[in-house]
């Protein structure tokens, strides 16, 4: 469904495109296999890394035969170790991004985009759909080849019942996860419970996490005035009210204050923070609004 | 405050209707939305709002029931009461008939009296206490309209006097009621007349009575009349009758004079309440208006009025006739004796239609006439243009017979044998013709008469008398369905009345021996004596008007009353109310605007 034109929107000049870019990790991952990612590993890269003394062993070519000569003492140059890193992108796939088809299409597109990124870098991308709990995952892929099984676990994603619970999730997800590394939220965040303290896990648990928030304008700005009777996709509850103007504009308010509160909180921690709409281009989207979100470089 | 349709606070009972109305859900339009978060935190957060959506649901149903309680308020019509100052009217009807001429006692008139007690009335005139002035005799007339300005009142009553007719007091009344029915405050009518009359009170309003006359002896000429003897037209005999209304006998003498040279004297004596009637015949010789004045020498009746009285011989003009056949003895013979025509005879072939125009009345015995004449008074014999060429009526009989039609007037044709006559037919169209059918066998028409032409509307010459219409535009046309040789009637008596009556009815008369110029009785307000009427083609008639009403000259039955108290109806102060229902309405009008725009608005709800 969310990507049933993937084709057209994924076309050769696209992926091109998303070839050029490089997802930013601000920390420093150990990776399985080596790559193009620096790690906290020293290795055989050609970027320095630090010195330590000599001992018995070593490989003579790495001795710093300058600083033998300076200092009269033996030093072995320590270079970084390049390697993959893992990439987590979790896509809400909750009843309340379905609500909309475009919210979970442009999810899917984002996820897709960053997922291509990553495995042309020669990372580690895994796919995961959440709702109220941490569902299936797409499992561990390297390498640009395997794109279409990204696309393909896209594709069809699960009808996940029940409200949105990311505390539950990514308390799943750390349990889950091997390793550390990039984790990808996808998602529009409407948790009642409160979304805080599930990225605070996920910092705990030395992820380096990444929300993408995706939202319909209609719940930025809903204009259905009048005797409504609200249903909930996610849990089917009901509210009757009349809604006015006054009454949209305190929605609009409190709609305002959940998303500063969220953007606020993930300045504070760190956490990466990007709120997109349905109405934004893909492609601009992808290659300007994630870039001028420092997700991208 | 008071309400006008207290059954409208019944609506009342509709409120409960109006609160389970309210009460039912409202039908909510259903939105599928992501997710209830922001709607609870919204609602959460905003209690205060919530509750004053609450109160403003509790609002809307309090405007609801506002405009109900206004509109209902409304229905009942609600007034403010005031106190308003409500002045009386009162109609003083003045009697002027002819018998308030009478003097009294004192020497003073009825009328004088009448006027006195209406003055002391019209003292009391004010802006509360308005009055209006009528006067009864012929007929009912309004001499002062609603006033409070007592001068305009006196001089309206000052200046009524007694007329010279009888009549009732009926019409005035009704007169009156009309005045007072759009009057508000207390209405009353008060009437000054020489005695007490049984009289219907119009709408219930109150009847006063003041009476000014007393029993009065009076001598009084009732009749007074003359005729043209039918054997001899020239001569004229003069009816006369004298009553006496007193209770004492009385002798005297009656004097009949004629155009001013006394004719006869009669002496007259009369026991108590008797009354005597004599007959004067007397030769006229001169032409023109013969004026008879009768005057009775009763000096000391308490009504001169009655002692004279006036008539007019009866003469009318000679008729040419112009008689058209091949020979009719009986109708020669006839028109010859008939010393008020004179006709000439005709042979047929010798006849033109435009010779009508020279003769007051056209007889065709049994002469062929298709159409009806554009000018001209015809009368047919056997053929005429109202035959329908059908069948002869075998051996007809008279079953039906008009005798108020000028034609048969005193002629008797219910004997009459017919061995045949023509079938006739009135037209369908007749157009402005107007024809009647006075002699009928069966549905079967006898005898035909019509006429066209209107008759001129009275109209006031330059002398001020009145006129009465002319005649001479009116064309009339006669037809009988049989000839005089197919029945015996010139045998009969009616033949001479059936022929002069029909004769002088063509001839524009309303027939022989018609009432124009008998003595009239006084029906309106215009003197005793000789009037001459003019038409509008300057002809003239002289009419002879007299008061000749019993109940007029018998003044034994006035009688004075105990004096009244002579108040008119006293202004009051009446509750008032200024309307309070256009209020309520607007001010529903108002508040359904309102609650309609809040409810438009989502502020109500």
């Amino acid at each position: 469904m969310a990507t049933a034109d993937s084709a057209a929107v994924f076309d050769t000049a696209f992926l091109s495109k998303l070839e050029q870019l490089y997802l930013l990790a601000k920390k420093l991952f150990r990776g399985e296999h080596r790559a193009e990612r620096r790690s906290r590993q020293t290795g055989s890269s050609l970027e320095f890394a630090d010195y330590r003394n000599y001992v018995g062993g070593d490989d003579l070519r790495t001795i710093d035969w300058n600083a033998y000569g300076r200092l009269d003492r033996l030093f072995i140059k320590l270079f970084e170790q390049e390697q993959d890193l893992h990439i987590y992108l979790l896509v809400d796939a909750s009843a309340s991004m379905r609500w909309s088809p475009a919210k979970l299409r442009q999810a899917c597109r984002i996820a897709a985009s960053l997922a291509y990124i990553g495995l042309v870098n020669l990372d580690r991308v895994n796919v995961h759909w959440f709702g109220a709990d941490l569902g299936e995952d797409m499992g561990l892929t390297r390498g640009k080849s395997q794109f279409h099984k990204v696309l393909q676990f896209l594709r069809e994603p699960p009808e996940l019942a029940g409200t949105t619970r990311l505390l539950e999730t990514c308390r799943a997800f750390t349990k889950q996860a091997r390793r550390r590394g990039l984790v990808y939220l996808l998602s529009d965040f409407f948790d009642p419970a409160g979304c805080e303290e599930a990225l605070s896990l996920l910092r705990f648990a030395q992820f380096e996490v990444h929300l993408i928030q995706v939202l319909d304008p209609r719940e930025l700005d809903p204009t259905d005035t009048g005797d409504l009777r609200l249903r909930e996709d996610e849990s089917g509850a009901t509210m009757d009210l009349t809604a006015d103007e006054s009454l949209l504009r305190l929605y609009r308010q409190e709609v305002r204050a959940f998303l500063d509160k969220l953007a606020a909180f993930s300045v504070e921690r760190g956490i990466g923070h990007l709120q997109t709409s349905t109405e934004t281009p893909f492609e601009d989207l992808v290659l300007k609004v994630l870039r001028n979100g420092v997700l991208l470089r | 405050m008071t309400f006008f349709n207290p059954w409208a606070f019944g609506f009342a009972g509709l409120v409960p209707v109006i609160v389970a109305l309210y009460l039912l859900k409202v039908r909510r339009r259903p939105v599928a939305i992501s997710t209830l978060m922001f709607w609870q935190r919204v609602l959460q957060e905003n209690q205060r709002r919530a509750l004053f959506q609450r109160l403003r649901q509790w609002l809307s149903l309090l405007l609801h029931l506002l405009i109900f309680a206004l509109v209902m308020l409304a229905l009942t019509r609600p007034t403010i009461d005031h106190a308003v100052h409500e002045g009386s009217s009162t109609v003083l009807i003045l009697d002027t008939r002819a018998r308030m001429q009478a003097s009294e006692a004192d020497g003073v008139t009825r009328m004088e009296k009448a006027v006195n007690a209406a003055l002391t009335y019209a003292r009391q005139a004010g802006p509360f206490r308005q009055m209006a002035v009528q006067t009864s005799s012929g007929h009912a007339g309004v001499r002062q309209g609603f006033s409070g300005d007592e001068k305009a009142l006196r001089e309206s009553i000052q200046a009524c006097a007694a007329s010279d007719a009888g009549g009732d007091l009926q019409p005035a009344l009704r007169l009156a009621g009309d005045l007072l029915a759009s009057r508000a405050g207390e209405k009353k009518i008060v009437v000054f007349s020489d005695r007490a009359e049984a009289l219907a009170q119009p709408a219930a309003l109150p009847i006063q009575t003041v009476t000014v006359g007393t029993a009065r002896d009076n001598i009084a000429i009732l009749r007074f009349a003359s005729r043209a003897l039918p054997a001899s037209p020239e001569t004229f005999e003069i009816l006369a009758e004298v009553a006496n209304f007193s209770a004492q006998p009385w002798t005297g003498n009656l004097e009949v004079s004629l155009n001013g040279r006394l004719l006869d004297v009669r002496p007259f004596t009369l026991a108590a309440g008797e009354r005597k009637s004599s007959v004067f015949s007397t030769v006229v010789e001169k032409p023109g208006v013969g004026k008879l004045i009768a005057h009775l020498a009763a000096s000391d009746d308490a009504l001169p009025l009655d002692n004279v009285a006036y008539a007019l011989l009866p003469r009318e003009p000679i008729r040419k006739v112009l008689l058209v056949t091949a020979g009719n003895w009986f109708l020669e013979k006839l028109l010859a004796a008939d010393v008020r025509l004179r006709f000439e005879l005709l042979a047929p072939d010798a006849y033109q239609p435009a010779m009508a125009a020279n003769f007051d009345a056209v007889i065709l015995d049994d002469q062929p006439a298709a159409a009806l004449p554009e000018s001209g008074n015809f009368l047919y014999l056997k053929q005429s243009p109202f035959a329908t060429g059908g069948p002869a009526l075998e051996q007809p009989i008279v079953t039906d017979a008009d005798s108020q039609h000028p034609a048969l007037r005193l002629a008797s044709l219910e004997h009459v044998s017919f061995a045949r006559a023509v079938e006739m037919a009135i037209p369908r169209e007749p157009g402005a013709w107007k024809f009647e059918a006075p002699l009928r066998f069966g549905d079967q028409p006898l005898l035909i008469a019509g006429e066209r032409g209107s008759t001129s509307s009275p109209q006031v010459g330059s002398t001020g008398s009145p006129q009465v219409g002319s005649t001479s535009s009116t064309q009339r046309v006669a037809a009988l369905a049989f000839g005089l040789t197919d029945s015996d009637l010139p045998l009969r008596v009616a033949f001479p009345l059936l022929m002069a009556n029909t004769i002088h009815w063509l001839a524009g008369g309303g027939g022989a021996g018609a009432a124009d110029n008998e003595t009239m009785r006084q029906s309106d307000n215009e003197r005793n004596g000789f009037h001459e009427h003019r038409a509008a083609d300057g002809s003239s008639r002289w009419m002879a008007v007299n008061t000749f009403d019993e109940g007029e000259s018998d003044l034994r039955l006035a009688k004075s009353e105990a004096a009244a108290a002579g108040a008119v109806g006293a202004p009051r102060v009446v509750l008032g109310g200024w309307p309070l229902w256009p209020w309520l309405a607007l001010a529903a009008a108002v508040l359904f605007t309102g609650e309609w725009w809040l409810f438009h608005r989502r502020q109500t709800e």
